[in-house]
């Protein structure tokens, strides 16, 4: 019903291609169906126990939705994206080949809970499938043996050349995780006491960035403007192959919706950004970022958040599409 | 130039995205609005605002720079309070918030204690729910707090925490009355009173997580709207509440739960960097009342933490 009417009207609205149809963003942002949107993605995460910080972006139209898109937050394993787009930025360029083979010893890896960070013997892979495992498991040790390939500086450079004016990486994992352990020390890293003191949450101390420009580098790389031709390809079908579903993928439920994504968490701090793209040909860049008032390590509600608003923002872009509202 | 008038005419515009509304919230005209945004934007040689026939909208420069307007603004009101404290002799003044239903006598031991120790000081004692709190200490309306958690941690620094268990509170002629005490998993099937979820949302979820962690799915959750009605229903013994051990009205017992599996978490916060020795003195004055009168017991030992793949760091 809603679906189909949506769907109809969608199909009917003048796509651009390249999506830099200038917008009138005071009229987005003044609209009412932007206003009702925030408040209830505000009391989506309100009623999850999260303070959360989104940008939502129609790749096609240019128009969006904001709730703290400007604010500056650690982005913890978010951070591999830009990785990532660098990488196969590089590879786009000739300066890098990404069939090469790199050695991972089974000694100094960096700690993790997936892929070769929790494997035990050395092994041997392609930057690309250590690029498959640092998307599609979050795996720190392949994250970081990249890292160590390409550099902070490459990673940082690439990111201010794409306009991500408040983006930096400012340690690989192997630092981030270091500090986490220092600052957490012998105590229980679900003590309030000690999550207050971990420096990995400041911003100003770790990898950081903002919703708007995390969809900023999304829209380049869906644009092919990123990582130009196959590699560009490559590096999308990679982050549709991120296995987890808790996030922003479960604000999705649906067959014919495809969900691209990466996650980021450390104590508190639950993220995903993302693509959706319907089968209408409606394709949205997402940035979520939250903070939970809770400490513990598992907590579903602060994870389907994400997906939760998520939703809501991306269903009020649709709408503004399906009823051709200018403002 | 005055600096901080230009930045806060800034601000309005930026959050009006409009240069009519914005002279109208701040009661000026909007011609002379517009030259002075024109004139800070010459001193500061950046342009501020993409101005179109329907409004204006900021540049990414005027971006950046809103951030930075926003928190010089904020250290100024901050200069300024400080200032106007010290001229009314305030600045001896500790401003203290704690958590509704702490007890009479918990707040009596904690008044007596901070007098004791620190006779000079004023104290500004206030109420506040835990979201309120939160705001204020971040606005540094309020120098210290007892808070109740999960209390989101951005900027603030926690004493120890302290554990409050939850018992149940039943109508006298219930058939579970005469036990002295009872197993969470007892529960299963009956109508439980917690709190309205939306005044603490964290703590009503840790809560419901906590029962079905101890074989407890509850027949339904009442959200009362008010302590009057949570009392109506347990006095008609068509619901059981979860409070902390209390003198129970007339009609109702209380009745301890077995092995403590439920508790609110409590401890004193405070921005951080800003634990001065009223400060500390308050959270330590704070802690002895709740660990003596109060009947708070210290944190207990941890329970294992079993990392899961999803979670991206190592514990």
């Amino acid at each position: 019903m809603t679906s189909d009417r949506t769907g109809a009207n969608r199909t009917g609205v003048e796509r651009t291609g390249a999506g830099r149809t200038a917008v009138d963003r005071a009229a987005v942002d003044r609209a009412p169906y932007g206003r009702a949107a925030r408040t209830r993605i505000a009391a989506a995460f309100a009623d999850a126990g999260v303070t959360g910080w989104l940008h939502a972006r129609d790749l096609d139209t240019g128009a969006e939705i904001g709730l703290g898109a400007d604010t500056v937050v650690s982005t913890a394993s978010v951070h591999k994206v830009c990785l990532l787009v660098t990488l196969y930025r590089e590879a786009a360029a000739g300066r890098i080949d990404l069939t090469r083979q790199v050695d991972v010893p089974a000694a100094g890896r960096t700690p993790g809970g997936t892929g070769l960070a929790a494997m035990l013997d050395a092994a041997r892979l392609s930057l690309r499938d250590l690029a498959y495992l640092t998307a599609a498991v979050s795996d720190n040790t392949a994250a970081d043996t990249l890292w160590d390939q390409i550099g902070l500086d490459t990673v940082n450079r690439t990111m201010a050349d794409l306009g991500l004016s408040r983006t930096v990486a400012v340690h690989k994992l192997r630092d981030l995780i270091a500090a986490l352990a220092e600052d957490t020390g012998p105590d229980s890293p679900v003590d309030p006491a000690v999550v207050a003191r971990l420096r990995v949450l400041d911003p100003a101390f770790t990898n950081h960035s903002t919703p708007r420009d995390m969809t900023t580098l999304l829209a380049a790389l869906w644009h092919g403007d990123a990582c130009p031709g196959d590699h560009g390809a490559a590096l999308r079908r990679l982050l549709g192959l991120q296995v987890w579903p808790h996030r922003l993928a479960s604000g999705f439920p649906y067959d014919d919706v495809r969900v691209h994504g990466k996650t980021g968490t450390l104590p508190t701090l639950r993220h995903e950004v993302g693509v959706v793209e319907y089968p209408d040909g409606g394709r949205y860049a997402l940035a979520v970022f939250t903070r939970a008032a809770a400490t513990t390590i598992t907590l579903p509600a602060a994870d389907a958040a994400i997906g939760t608003t998520a939703r809501l923002a991306v269903d009020a872009l649709r709408a503004r599409a399906a009823t051709g509202a200018t403002g | 130039m005055d600096l901080l008038g230009h930045l806060r005419h800034f601000r309005a515009v930026a959050e009006e995205r409009h240069f009519g509304r914005a002279a109208e919230r701040l009661r000026i005209a909007q011609p002379s609005l517009s030259q002075r945004i024109q004139r800070l934007e010459r001193e500061l040689g950046v342009t501020l605002f993409d101005r179109g026939p329907r409004g204006v909208e900021l540049t990414p420069a005027g971006r950046l720079l809103l951030a930075e307007a926003e928190e010089t603004l904020d250290s100024a009101a901050r200069l300024l309070a400080t200032a106007a404290d010290l001229r009314s002799g305030r600045a001896g003044t500790l401003r203290a918030a704690v958590p509704p239903e702490l007890g009479p006598a918990t707040l009596a031991a904690l008044l007596t204690g901070f007098e004791t120790a620190s006779p000079g000081t004023r104290l500004e004692l206030r109420e506040l729910p835990v979201a309120a709190v939160v705001r204020e200490l971040a606005q540094h309306t309020v120098d210290v707090a007892v808070v109740r958690h999960p209390c989101p941690a951005d900027g603030l620094a926690f004493g120890p925490v302290l554990h409050q268990p939850l018992g149940a509170l039943l109508a006298a002629g219930s058939p579970y009355a005469d036990r002295p005490e009872l197993a969470v998993a007892e529960l299963t099937g009956l109508r439980l009173v917690l709190f309205p979820r939306a005044t603490a949302p964290a703590l009503y979820d840790e809560v419901l997580t906590t029962l079905t962690r101890h074989g407890c799915t509850p027949g339904a959750v009442v959200d009362p709207p008010g302590p009057d009605v949570a009392g109506a229903l347990v006095l008609t013994g068509s619901a059981i509440a979860l409070v902390p051990r209390t003198t129970p009205p007339p009609g109702t017992v209380w009745r301890p739960l077995t092995g403590t599996p439920l508790a609110w978490r409590t401890s004193t916060a405070w921005p951080a960097g800003r634990g001065g020795p009223a400060v500390r003195l308050f959270a330590q004055a704070a802690h002895e009342a709740l660990t003596g009168p109060g009947g708070l017991l210290p944190q207990p030992p941890n329970r294992p933490l079993y990392p899961r793949p999803a979670m991206e760091f190592p514990l």
